[in-house]
């Protein structure tokens, strides 16, 4: 049962569930506490001590159910019922043929250490009765002894096919239906049908054990290469991975930053909550309690660029904006092309994300990039609701078309502002190439960072939150 | 363990989840055997139970009615922002203490008295040394009493994530040994393992290292047939046709998108409004008049108005 359990553990894994190795010998010891009688019993203990979030409860229902379904065999009672009726009149003969030639075969099987195969005789014996329960074990058996539960790539699928039909003896089922062709055709032919038939039942056992273990794998594969690749490189096709890529992220930064965090600042006595908390002491004063300073949330003003230089980065950026909005409850935000205009409102009247994207990028994408522009109507707009404890991100390349980029607006935000933090979609390599206006804006930013792919964006974010004050 | 107490004696498990099952129905919880088989588990195994659900599907309540199942005394901490080990674990009695620093002070000559030198007089005061500081002056909080109970209790960590990260980290020696630190005594162990209970609204993510050390419940809203169970247990006076039609009608309300759904303890409340009013069935008027006892927001019960209809006819079909 450990074996099995360890392999039912690997393919939680595989399916997204964190299990620990303490969880693990929990799991066992609730096995044993529950027996493996009851199968809803088994389902709901193993889910209590394994799968530890409401996602992962959903994740480890399917996978208990594709784990633990034995339903290959049980497909065809009529036909195994029919076969056993036909084999009848002539079963007398074919016992007679395996039972001529025990010897050799006997004696060669029960040498070998491994053991737990069947002889090929038996596995005769188990195809012509029709005996499927007998079946399901010995191919259980065999799996084991292919290590199956090891199977990677679908490419080893015929592999591991060929290598359980032979643990299962292929080989001395190909001579006995060689040795009966001559005596009973019809009887070796029947044999090679179920031969054909137990082929296909092994192949799709290790489909389905394939399944189990790497359902996931590829798609992890993925979401690690797209979190890491320049998000201008992204295929429009792995738009739907990004999207929960993007909606993963802001939930762990959630759940990182979702409380206010207070910092005690040791030296500086409070003391009305000093008095308060030792009036039973007579005033004497037992506990001292330190002045706090409370953390604050960040109040953020996010830009974004969605002109055509960008086209490519600006979906994201929008996506993780509408994210960022979903995160933080103080967030305005703004895109801009050629005029600049204010996207909070619909972010939050839009549920659904695509939607919302489309409509600011109809809105105010498309066109030539005008960075004074923008900033104009941003100082119009915002400029007024900046304080020391506002954040302004902007999200662009600084490609302003050889317009004046107006850093005098920007000095004037950043004057105003705790912090401004300028996010570039390109390398640093490329800043001031060209018509990019970085060297003439960035002094006026506190920060001023490549921010190419998922990961660098996360990182800022992070950053964010945590030093906000 | 458990002398007395039919429920949890029985040898194997299915039998052992029947018989919780049967005794939580007894005292009016009505679970599925999900729930029993975590209460199982936890007694069992001795582990904590996270249990996690959205507000008002009864997750307090399977604490009280453990307690109640096991004839154990229910210890219920409430967590909040800024909760700290003062006020969840322990306290020394300063007031206690002062007035016997008076006493000693006059008592102080006496006990000097014949003593030798200054070396002397602190050995003989180091004989008192633990005076201030043992149990006589200890002031039990509720996780501290838990585990002092002499039978066992139930331990109830209510709203967990209400409380500060830190608390969560202090919760983590309590939960995986059964024994907690006091500096000034040393390690204070249980002396019957409880049962601990701690529940959590998803206001915020629960920590790796902590749900580690628990058995992980989520109870979700219940099913039609599990809620009308319910409402006959908790309300036996509603009549059985417009139970059905109430439940269906909540359940349909769940089906929407809303602030807030209404849980089970509503939906109780509702039947309780319905037998108030001497209801006999379900109508659109009389859904209309009653909805904020379902409905907590005002946007809510705005946003249902225009379905009421449609909704109310469905579960009366449903109920059929």
């Amino acid at each position: 049962m450990t074996e099995v359990l360890g392999d039912f553990i690997r393919a939680l894994r595989a399916a997204d569930i964190r299990v620990s190795t303490s969880e693990s010998i929990d799991a066992g010891n609730v096995v044993d506490l529950v027996g493996l009688g009851e199968r809803e019993i088994l389902r709901h203990a193993l889910s209590q001590v394994l799968a530890k979030s409401e996602d992962e409860k959903q994740a480890f229902r399917e996978t208990f159910d594709r784990f633990f379904a034995f339903d290959q065999f049980k497909a065809k009672p009529e036909n195994a019922a029919a076969e056993r009726e036909e084999s009848e009149p002539g079963s007398g003969e074919s016992q007679n043929g395996s039972g001529g030639m025990p010897g050799p075969g006997g004696g060669g099987t029960e040498g070998q250490p491994s053991g737990g195969a069947p002889a090929p005789e038996d596995l005769i014996a188990m195809l012509e009765s029709g005996d499927q329960a007998a079946l399901q074990m010995a191919l259980a058996e065999a799996a084991r002894q292919a290590q199956l539960n090891r199977i990677r790539l679908f490419t080893q699928r015929g592999m591991y096919t060929r290598r359980m039909m032979e643990i299962m003896g292929l080989d001395g089922l190909n001579d006995e239906i060689e040795r009966r062709e001559r005596a009973d055709p019809a009887g070796a032919q029947r044999l090679a049908d179920a031969r054909d038939a137990l082929r296909e039942q092994v192949r799709d056992y290790v489909e389905k054990q394939l399944e189990i273990f790497t359902a996931n794998a590829g798609r992890q594969l993925r979401e690690e290469v797209l979190s890491q690749v320049r998000l201008g490189n992204i295929d429009r096709s792995d738009m739907k991975i990004m999207r929960t890529l993007v909606a993963k992220m802001a939930k762990r930064l959630v759940a990182l930053h979702s409380r206010r965090k207070k910092v005690e600042k040791r030296g500086q006595l409070d003391m009305r909550r000093t008095i308060r908390a030792n009036v039973e002491f007579d005033g004497l004063f037992f506990h001292t309690v330190w002045k706090q300073q409370k953390i604050d949330r960040p109040k953020v003003m996010a830009i974004c660029d969605v002109s055509g230089s960008v086209a490519q980065v600006a979906r994201f950026l929008l996506m993780f904006l509408y994210s960022l909005q979903e995160v933080l409850p103080r967030v305005r935000s703004f895109a801009f092309s050629g005029q600049l205009g204010e996207t909070t409102e619909l972010f939050e009247r839009e549920r659904k994300i695509d939607e919302a994207l489309t409509k600011v990028l109809r809105d105010f994408g498309g066109g030539s990039t005008d960075y004074g522009q923008a900033f104009v109507d941003f100082e119009r707009l915002a400029l007024d609701d900046i304080d020391h404890r506002t954040t302004v991100l902007i999200l662009g390349d600084a490609r302003s078309n050889y317009g004046n980029p107006r850093g005098d607006i920007l000095k004037k935000i950043h004057a105003r502002a705790r912090r401004v933090i300028w996010l570039n979609p390109e390398p640093k390599s490329l800043w001031n190439s060209g018509d990019s206006e970085m060297k003439r804006l960035a002094p006026y930013c506190d920060t001023a960072k490549t921010c190419a792919s998922l990961k660098d964006l996360e990182r800022v974010i992070s950053e964010l939150l945590r030093h906000a004050a | 363990m458990n002398k007395g107490n039919p429920a949890l004696n029985e040898k194997d498990a299915p039998s052992a989840i029947s018989a919780i099952q049967q005794g939580f129905e007894r005292s009016g919880y009505i679970c599925n055997s999900q729930i029993a088989t975590s209460i199982f588990l936890a007694e069992r195994l001795q582990k904590p139970l996270l249990v996690e659900g959205p507000p008002g599907v009864g997750k307090t309540e399977l604490a009280k009615a453990t307690a109640e199942l096991l004839g154990k005394p229910l210890i219920r901490l409430q967590c909040y922002e800024g909760l700290d080990e003062a006020k969840a674990l322990y306290e020394w009695k300063y007031g206690k203490q002062l007035l016997y620093t008076q006493v000693l002070k006059e008592k102080l000559g006496d006990l000097m008295q014949g003593a030798k030198g200054l070396k002397e007089s602190i050995t003989r005061l180091h004989e008192f040394d633990d005076t201030f500081f043992n149990e006589e002056f200890l002031e039990p909080r509720p996780l501290l009493k838990a585990l002092w109970q002499p039978g066992g209790a139930v331990l109830l960590i209510d709203e967990l994530d209400k409380s500060d990260d830190e608390f969560e980290a202090f919760l983590l020696e309590l939960l995986s040994d059964y024994q907690i630190s006091i500096p000034e005594l040393g390690t204070i162990k249980a002396r019957t393992t409880p049962i601990v209970f701690l529940t959590s609204n998803n206001t915020r993510e629960i920590g790796d290292a902590l749900k580690r050390r628990c058995l992980h419940l989520y109870i979700p809203f219940p099913d039609t047939a599990l809620e009308q169970r319910i409402i006959s247990a908790r309300v036996p006076e509603v009549e059985e046709r417009l139970r059905n039609q109430l439940v269906a009608f909540v359940q349909g309300l769940r089906g929407l998108d809303l602030k807030k759904l209404p849980a089970v303890s509503e939906t109780i409340d509702w039947a309780r409004t319905l037998v108030l009013l001497h209801a006999r069935e379900l109508d659109a008027e009389l859904v209309r008049s009653t909805l904020n006892v379902l409905l907590k927001f005002q946007d809510d019960i705005e946003n249902v108005d225009s379905e009421i209809n449609a909704l109310t006819t469905k579960a009366l079909q449903a109920a059929q």
